[in-house]
């Protein structure tokens, strides 16, 4: 099987892997980083969404072999304020998206420290969250350096 | 499965392209798309805006972002799919991506896929289209190529330089491709012309990460205003004067699409 | 000491008679108002956990040696396995076991809906376990499905007894009524599409089965997979600590739990069977559609004096029939009341309860008729649900109902009703429309919990609940800590284990706090108590002068004030352990819960499109334990609401009775962008007849109104009757057109 390089959260993994898998199944089941979820394996809901360089971007339809750029997973942002904002706003119910919606939104502020109510539902727009927690996020982002 | 990258257009030898992956993934999964080798074509393509072009590895969230991107075209990257699809998904990757037609994506033997049924045109198909939908009644699902069509936007590939609209082609019994691109062609950049002016209006039945029930782009370009539409057809649209929705052919459950075409034609042209 | 009684429990809207083992000393309710914890804010305990993905969730359970499955689902919509040969999947690459037609429960040899599991495979990947799926020789006799519930019905192919009721003289007081509205009222078929898809993971160690499982009710799972395998109850652990939704689909273990436990015990190893998302589209379960045709008499003051549907479930293949008639019977006071339910058995998937079953559908169609029935009688819409307002259910007294406060709190948003339409232009129309409802929610018994205090003072409640995502976790710690008289961070709840605590009812139905709540306060009372003994004897006073506050050990005089901690330090090794009950319902009453939406759209009466803008709810549920979780479960449940009514549809292919909307592209679930300004207010009375607490669930009451309320908007904005759901822009221009009819023919546009 071929070989590959990540480089997760700073850290650098080298993993032997088939052409094909995807970057959210090579996290979860060879490098052991299960905080990032698969919920449609198809690129619709954005459960999956890591940074790469810093850009949200969908791991589930992301091969892994074709990755050349920083990962950043859920583990990787673990210290960020918006976990606390997110806790504080309560904008968690089954939490399944809810890593996907702090990497995303950890994308969004450090693009934009101060985003308008406009700008965090044009970005996050991609997050699905079947439980609702929608307006609660919107708290956490709008607070998320209080 | 091999995975190539190779570093020049001279390099390129069979497989199957991959740039953002958005399409090519979920299809090579769905067993809809087959391969043995895919290519990475990322380091070949060209990326970027410069002046009047664009190099069709730009991403849509680049596009969405770049203040000198005429307005409809910036307008559909916006309104197109969710944020993380626009950072991974590149302009010539938009302009290539297949129907939503479910019967289409499930696999059911229909015309696209060789048969001889349009299994739509009979049965569930209130999201499909109201032009040329004899043959195959899917619709086209970008917003981005409907803005390029009406901005009069040329195509340069590593073949050949034409027209975006001579890009598509509506399927018949001869052929089942939605497109004139040949096996191993590449998709390189794009051209615009000076646009005075341009805005893209699309309606969803849901704010935001939707694809387009009926997508207007409207473009005056050197005086004269073009207009193409989004989810009408199974191409982009372009419509040819203002009576053009009038010989629209709606099937029974997409009638309701042409109502709302003639609204956003007419506001699009307001707009213009 | 102990009593066996018998006792009715309801559980979404279906009542049985339990048998009860209840201690005496029951506890004085709580006073009114927010408490020191309880009825104050508390972020969630478990938040931290689930927010940076260190929570475990059957998805990320990965056991040594775990094989995965995959399924062999029907394509037809119905149709006979005349022959089936696994032996082409034995033989692929990774493959370790296949099974067939009655090897497992849910695995059918005459499989009626597409999807309907037929043979599993499990493999060592599960891209294995799908190749060899594919690769299983089916021969298949392909029979004649029925799709259409009126066809169903005309069959009388039901999948229960048609449902009948009548109460006083309908046909009468029809005939005698001064207005009459009929109406034909359709929703759809909605899916729950939990973000984690439905899944189980088996492991047999020894006689022991172990099933960590994405689930609604570890202990249901647990006696449901103990009978089926004929194995005692205590030979199946259930594990759920964190699962990612359920709505409802997840009361129960599923095919995919029996394919992974025969898998398992087939192969000696771990077995994961996980849905894919295509699969949860089709085969998890969902809300069924409904066809209600209607009929409501009145008086031209506005008396309703007769009610009268009939309902057609499309249930499916199977699944209960709901009481979508429920709303019609129960919320308003109408002597005069006849309906009959259908429940049609077509060859489609399975209904599985989705939040508010029955009622949510019911409350649509209902509250649209009484809507136009106040445009009818030009009486304001709020008025006439105030003129008809039930005080009792139909004889039998509420254990307590505040839907007229909820009214009062709705006041101030319906006044808005005026500068809301003034925003109308030529081509987006504003307007306000309201809807009330009626729901369960009391709970009942059994539930049971423990609590455990340590040398140090801090007190774990351990109980085999689950938390799905609802935020009950945080409100039994609450619940916990306001009756010992701690902190709430003194209080850990350990829950999600059948092996590790009491029984604990399902988490549906709303049952969760009114269920398990009551029996943790009596759990931590028990607990209180001894510790108020132990004190007593180390300070030589009475129990009655001792209490514990904010923590710490007090006697009335102020001359005692420890710290819970020092006061137990020398229990070391030590525990002081309680234990408590759920105890029985009300006798003879309804326990019930109420509310009222108000809500603000703009229509765009040339594209059809419609905008949610602002909802404003005001709910009846009793005492409120956590108001910070409370609101998230009613913001949560209109934007599903919203979900339901504008974009949310399954389709199926009328010539196959194939699902179409697999995935999520097609089926569209509200984005952030999609949300409405919600604002959220509570009655918070406790039903001071309904247990320790007081307290009913606020699961599923948000859902039930939204719909309506937004069609009643639509109407209020336009004119036009919408009278199907979801509301897509094909309906609201239908609805435009029929109404620019009705206009050019001279009746009056409504309001």
């Amino acid at each position: 099987m071929p070989e590959l390089t990540l480089t997760v959260n700073e850290h650098r993994y080298d993993l032997t892997a088939p052409i094909g898998m995807s970057l959210a199944q090579a996290l979860r089941e060879i490098v052991g980083l299960t905080g990032t979820k698969i919920a449609c394996n198809e690129g619709h809901c954005g459960a999956c969404t890591v940074q790469i360089d810093g850009v949200p971007t969908l791991s589930c339809i992301t091969l892994a072999h074709n990755v050349s750029g920083k990962v950043t997973t859920i583990e990787g942002l673990r210290d960020h304020p918006l976990v606390d904002a997110f806790v504080r706003a309560d904008a968690v119910q089954c939490g399944f998206c809810t890593p996907g919606q702090v990497v995303s939104a950890a994308a969004l502020v450090a693009a934009s420290p101060s985003p308008t109510i406009d700008e965090i539902r044009h970005q996050m727009a991609g997050n699905i969250c079947r439980c609702g927690t929608y307006p609660r996020i919107e708290e956490a982002i709008l607070h998320w350096r209080d | 499965m091999e995975l190539l990258r190779p570093s020049s257009v001279a390099e390129l030898d069979g497989g199957l392209p991959i740039h953002g992956g958005t399409e090519v993934v979920p299809l090579l999964r769905d067993g809809i798309l087959h391969a043995d080798k895919l290519v990475d074509v990322r380091g070949i393509v060209p990326s970027g805006v410069r002046g009047d072009r664009i190099g069709a590895g730009t991403t849509l969230a680049e596009l969405e972002a770049d203040a000198t991107v005429p307005e409809a075209l910036r307008e559909a990257c916006r309104l197109a799919a969710s944020p993380q699809l626009r950072n991974m998904g590149s302009v010539g990757g938009n302009l290539l991506q297949s129907t939503r037609c479910w019967y289409w994506r499930l696999k059911y033997p229909c015309r696209l896929h060789g048969g001889d049924r349009c299994h739509a045109r009979e049965g569930e198909h209130r999201e499909h289209a109201i032009f040329a939908n004899d043959f195959c009644a899917s619709a086209h699902p970008s917003d981005v190529a409907a803005a390029l069509l009406a901005l009069d936007a040329r195509l340069h590939t590593t073949r050949r330089e034409l027209p975006l609209a001579d890009l598509y082609r509506l399927p018949n019994e001869a052929s089942r491709e939605l497109t004139t691109l040949e096996p191993g062609e590449l998709l390189l950049e794009l051209a615009l012309p000076a646009v005075e002016s341009s805005v893209y209006l699309k309606a969803m039945d849901r704010q935001r990460w939707s694809f387009p029930q009926v997508g207007v782009a409207a473009a005056r370009v050197a005086g004269e205003v073009r207009v193409a539409l989004a989810g009408v057809a199974p191409v982009p649209w372009l419509l040819d004067g203002p009576g053009a929705l009038d010989a629209a052919t709606p099937l029974p459950r997409t009638a309701w699409k042409v109502d709302v075409a003639r609204a956003l034609v007419r506001r699009a042209l307001d707009r213009v | 000491m102990a009593r066996l009684i018998r006792t009715e429990k309801e559980v979404e809207g279906r009542f049985e008679e339990v048998w009860l083992v209840v201690e005496e000393d029951p506890l004085t309710q709580w006073p009114d108002g927010p408490l020191t914890v309880v009825g104050r804010e508390a972020t969630r305990q478990d938040a931290p956990a689930r927010v940076r993905g260190e929570a475990r969730y059957t998805a990320d359970v990965q056991l040594p040696g775990m094989l995965h499955a995959a399924v062999l689902r029907s394509p037809h919509a119905y149709a006979r396995v005349k022959k089936i040969d696994l032996a082409p999947a034995l033989a692929l690459p990774g493959v370790h076991a296949a099974i067939g037609p009655g090897d497992a429960k849910g695995l059918e040899d005459e499989p009626g809906f597409n999807g309907a599991a037929v043979a599993a495979v499990a493999a060592d990947t599960f891209a294995q376990a799908r190749r060899a799926v594919e690769a299983i020789a089916v021969e298949w006799e392909e029979l004649e499905p029925v799709l259409d519930p009126d066809e169903a019905v005309r069959r009388e192919q039901f999948t229960a007894p048609s449902s009948r009721y009548e109460r006083g003289n309908y046909e009468q007081a029809l005939a005698s009524a001064d207005v009459v509205i009929e109406g034909t009222y359709r929703t759809s078929v909605v899916l729950h599409n939990s973000m984690e898809t439905h899944q189980a993971v088996c492991e047999w160690v020894g006689d022991i089965l172990n099933v960590y499982i994405s689930t609604q009710y570890i202990w249901g799972v647990r006696s449901a997979v103990a009978a089926e395998l004929g194995i005692p109850g205590d030979k199946v652990r259930v594990v759920c600590e964190f699962m990612g939704g359920g709505f409802g689909s997840k009361n129960d273990p599923g095919e995919y739990t029996f394919i992974a436990a025969e898998l398992a015990k087939r192969t000696g190893r771990p077995v994961r069977c996980a849905l894919t998302r295509r699969e949860e589209n089709t085969a998890a379960g969902n809300r069924n559609r409904t066809i209600q045709r209607l009929t409501v008499g009145a008086r031209s003051d506005g008396t309703i004096v007769a009610l009268g549907g009939e309902f057609v479930n499309g249930v499916g293949w199977s699944g209960w029939s709901a009481m979508t008639e429920g709303p019609m019977q129960m919320l308003y006071s109408c002597d005069n009341v006849r309906t009959v339910r259908h429940g049609a058995k077509i060859n489609l998937p399975p209904m599985k309860a989705f939040r508010a079953p029955g009622f949510v559908e019911g409350t649509f169609g209902l509250e649209c008729l009484i809507d136009e029935l106040a445009a009818k009688l030009e009486l304001d819409p709020l008025e006439l649900r105030r003129r008809n307002y039930a005080d009792s259910n139909d004889g039998k007294p509420y254990s307590s109902k505040n839907l007229m406060e909820c009214y009062e709190l709705a006041q101030k948003h319906w006044e808005r009703r005026d500068e809301v339409r003034a925003r109308s232009t030529d081509t987006v129309k504003h307007g306000v429309g309201m809807a009330s409802q009626i729901w369960y929610g009391g709970g009942g018994p059994p539930s049971y919990a423990w609590t455990r205090v340590g040398s140090d003072g801090r007190i774990t409640v351990v109980t085999a609940m689950q938390d799905i995502g609802t935020g009950t976790r945080t409100a039994m710690a609450q619940i916990a800590a306001e009756e010992l008289g701690v902190p709430l961070d003194r209080v850990e709840v350990v829950l999600g284990d059948s092996a590790r605590g009491p029984y604990a009812t399902l988490s549906a139905g709303s049952s969760t706090t009114p269920s398990v709540g009551p029996a943790v306060r009596a759990a931590a009372a028990d607990a209180k108590r001894q510790i108020i003994e132990i004190a007593a004897q180390r300070y030589d006073l009475e129990e009655r002068v001792l209490d514990i506050k904010d923590g710490v050990v007090v006697s009335q005089d102020g001359n005692v004030s420890t710290q819970l901690a020092d006061l137990l330090e020398i229990l070391e090794n030590s525990q002081i352990l309680g234990k408590g009950g759920r105890g029985p319902n009300p006798t003879g009453m309804s326990v019930l819960t109420f509310g009222v939406q108000v809500v603000e759209v703009a229509v765009d009466i040339e594209t059809g499109e419609v905008r949610v803008e602002r909802v404003a709810a005001a709910h009846d549920v009793g005492r409120i334990v956590n108001p910070l979780g409370a609101r998230s479960q009613v913001e949560g449940g209109i934007i599903q609401g919203v979900g339901h009514t504008l974009s949310e549809q399954r389709l199926h292919d009328p010539e196959t009775g194939r699902i179409l909307t697999t995935s999520l592209d097609a089926y569209r679930m509200p984005t952030i962008a999609d949300v409405p300004e919600i604002v959220c207010e509570f009655v918070d009375k406790p039903d001071e007849h309904l247990t320790n607490l007081g307290s009913k669930g606020i699961g599923e009451p948000p859902i039930i109104p939204l719909a309506a309320a937004v069609a009643n908007a639509i109407r209020d904005a336009t004119g036009a009757d919408v009278h199907e759901l979801p509301i897509t822009r094909e309906e609201m221009l239908r609805a435009l057109g029929a109404a620019k009819q009705k206009e050019r023919r001279g009746a009056p546009a409504a309001v």
